[in-house]
């Protein structure tokens, strides 16, 4: 134990990793979960991608000279933030579909630009775009711990100040406005402090990581629990966990530790939709007994009077 | 307007921006308090009126009001006073909820942040879902109530809340007679025990007209406003619901036969 604790301090990428993963983990508690919540885990990928458009237009405006202090991750940030901006004003009147189609059309909007920018940057600087989607647990930096860690903490506390809003804005959008609650104001800053979390951890520990953090053990918690507290809290234990394991295992065998803890968070929704399955069965088995209980017993005391009969004979 | 007016209207318009006029030329009022039902057929502009009533949807032509307040000019104003349940299909059911925090949003949305309920508004939410008999769901998941409990629920959000006007869209939508009867009895009771007035959209006058005082007949514009016994004029019913509408007299009494509410008693 207290080896694996030295060996820990002594590693600097491992003691990065460990506050990369909890970092991650509270993205995924609270953006992940309220994302979930409003059937908008699509904004995921979609925020994501577009963050790739933004650097490729950062990398384009440097590499052509035009605005050299134009740094792609500005660019990446931005971009996200745009594709929010307009999955919220497609989502003002509190329809999830609508959000979706934003998050698909600004998403390829992004994605094309990128491509496009992409015949305009030198060649050599053309991975360094993909470098977007494609971070690790294990080769975090310090700024991306900075970075990752300060929006961490911003998403933390909007969502323990607003807790009560978000949730307001995603269940009755239009309710909450009519009484008075300033629900627009909520909604854009839920969708933004998110759509900016969401393009940092991209950038951190990898796109397929968020997108397996992020939405499977919001939508495993959401398909089990039945509270919104209960929801985020079990969505950090997953999150933690399916990453620590992922690092474990990848210091034994030779796999990426982001790899792994995508793949484990990704199993948590499908064990948790067997587990809805079997509490359903278990469910509609105590109805059923229930429905014939009265029968069964008729049948079990029917017996008694025609024993009785027979006896007298 | 010389007495206080609940709710009114001078030649309101209303467009989507789509295109669609949803209302024009639309001129009432109705005095306050009341306990006034609005109905009409589908798509005949009443949500579309309450929308803009709150401030929600902006007339296009003319204006409409609460309590002599005007829907734009003071928004902010009409939003405190009432206690608003939108149909039941705007409420989103992928947010684990539970029934009692449903309850008290309708009183912590009009808190300021952080909204931390009180021991004051447990009470008043638990006593509203008595009045709508669903205390003992107060722990349940509300995604996982069925449509007319869900319903029940909604309307208790309205009655544990505060401010003088309730407004109801479509609160009997996908109930059956028993949760009708619960519903219309609980706001008919909140109303005569408390100085609020209900403001309830319908597309079925039967289960409510002997509790109603002002009922408003819309379709795109106002076919008919008045005492439900007013309104059941068979021109009227007609010209609301179309040709195979119509009122039978029959021993003293008025009923009213549609095809889409079927026979409704007015005597
Ligand atoms: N968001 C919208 N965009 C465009 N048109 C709309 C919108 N909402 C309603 N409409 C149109 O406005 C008209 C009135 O709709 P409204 O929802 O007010 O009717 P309603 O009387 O409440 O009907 P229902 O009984 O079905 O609830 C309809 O013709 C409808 O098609
Ligand atoms: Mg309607």
């Amino acid at each position: 134990m207290i080896d694996i604790f030295l060996m820990i301090l002594e590693s600097p990428f491992l003691l990065r990793a460990l506050v990369g993963v909890l970092m991650i983990a509270i993205v995924a508690s609270t953006s992940g979960s309220f994302l979930v919540f409003r059937g908008l885990s699509f904004m995921t990928s979609g925020v994501a991608h577009a963050a790739l458009g933004g650097a490729a237009l950062g990398l384009f405006l440097q590499a052509s000279n035009i605005a050299p202090w134009f740094d792609p991750m500005l660019g990446a940030l931005v971009f996200s933030v745009f594709v929010a901006l307009v999955t919220g004003y497609a989502g003002e009147t509190g329809i999830g579909e609508k959000m979706e189609v934003a998050v698909g059309v600004s998403f390829a909007l992004s994605m094309s630009l990128a491509v496009f920018l992409m015949y305009y940057i030198p060649p050599v600087e053309v991975p360094s775009i993909w470098g977007y989607l494609v971070g690790d647990l294990l080769l975090l930096n310090n700024l991306d711990i900075v970075m990752l860690t300060g929006t961490a903490i911003l998403l933390l506390i909007a969502a323990i100040l607003f807790n009560k809003e978000f949730v307001y804005v995603s269940v009755d959008m239009e309710g909450s406005t009519a009484q008075g609650l300033n629900a627009r104001a909520y909604h854009y800053l839920m969708l933004i402090t998110s759509a900016l979390a969401i393009a940092l951890a991209t950038k951190a520990v990898g796109a397929i990581l968020v997108y397996a953090i992020l939405v499977a053990p919001a939508a495993a918690s959401n398909e089990l629990l039945g509270s919104v507290r209960g929801v985020m809290i079990a969505v950090f234990v997953i999150a933690v966990i399916s990453q620590l394991a992922g690092i474990a295992i990848s210091l034994s065998i030779r796999a990426s530790p982001s790899a792994i803890a995508g793949i484990l968070a990704a199993l948590s929704y499908v064990i948790a939709l067997q587990i809805k399955k079997m509490r359903d069965r278990v469910h509609v088995d105590e109805e059923l007994e229930q429905l014939l209980r009265p029968a069964l017993e008729e049948i079990l005391h029917e017996p008694a009077p025609e024993h009785s009969h027979t006896h007298e004979d | 307007m010389a007495t206080e007016s609940l709710i009114s209207a001078q030649d309101l318009a209303v467009r989507y921006p789509n295109g669609e006029i949803a209302l024009h030329h639309v001129t009432f009022e109705v005095g306050f308090p009341s306990f006034m039902a609005i109905i009409g057929p589908n798509g005949s502009g009443k949500s579309t009126l309450v929308k803009t009533a709150l401030g929600l949807l902006k007339p296009l032509r003319g204006s409409v009001g609460l309590l002599g307040l005007d829907s734009v000019k003071n928004q902010s104003q009409i939003r405190r006073l009432v206690r608003y349940v939108p149909q039941r299909d705007r409420i989103e059911l992928n947010v684990p909820m539970k029934v009692k925090d449903i309850v008290l949003m309708g009183r912590l949305v009009k808190k300021p942040p952080p909204r931390v309920a009180s021991e004051n508004d447990k009470a008043a939410a638990k006593s509203a879902l008595r009045q709508v008999a669903m205390e003992e769901f107060w722990e349940r998941p509300f995604p996982e109530l069925s449509g007319g409990q869900r319903q029940r629920v909604l309307v208790a959000r309205a009655l544990a809340g505060e401010g003088p006007i309730l407004m109801l869209d479509e609160p009997l939508a996908g109930t059956d007679a028993d949760s009708q009867n619960l519903i219309v009895d609980a706001l008919g009771v909140y109303h005569s025990e408390n100085d609020v007035s209900i403001i309830m959209v319908t597309h079925d006058l039967n289960p409510i007209h002997t509790l109603v005082r002002d009922v408003l007949m819309l379709k795109n514009t106002v076919v008919g406003v008045g005492a439900p016994c007013d309104v059941m004029d068979p021109g009227l019913v007609r010209e609301l619901y179309g040709p195979t509408a119509k009122i039978v007299e029959h021993s003293g009494h008025r009923y009213c036969v549609t095809r889409d509410s079927g026979v409704d008693r007015h005597d």
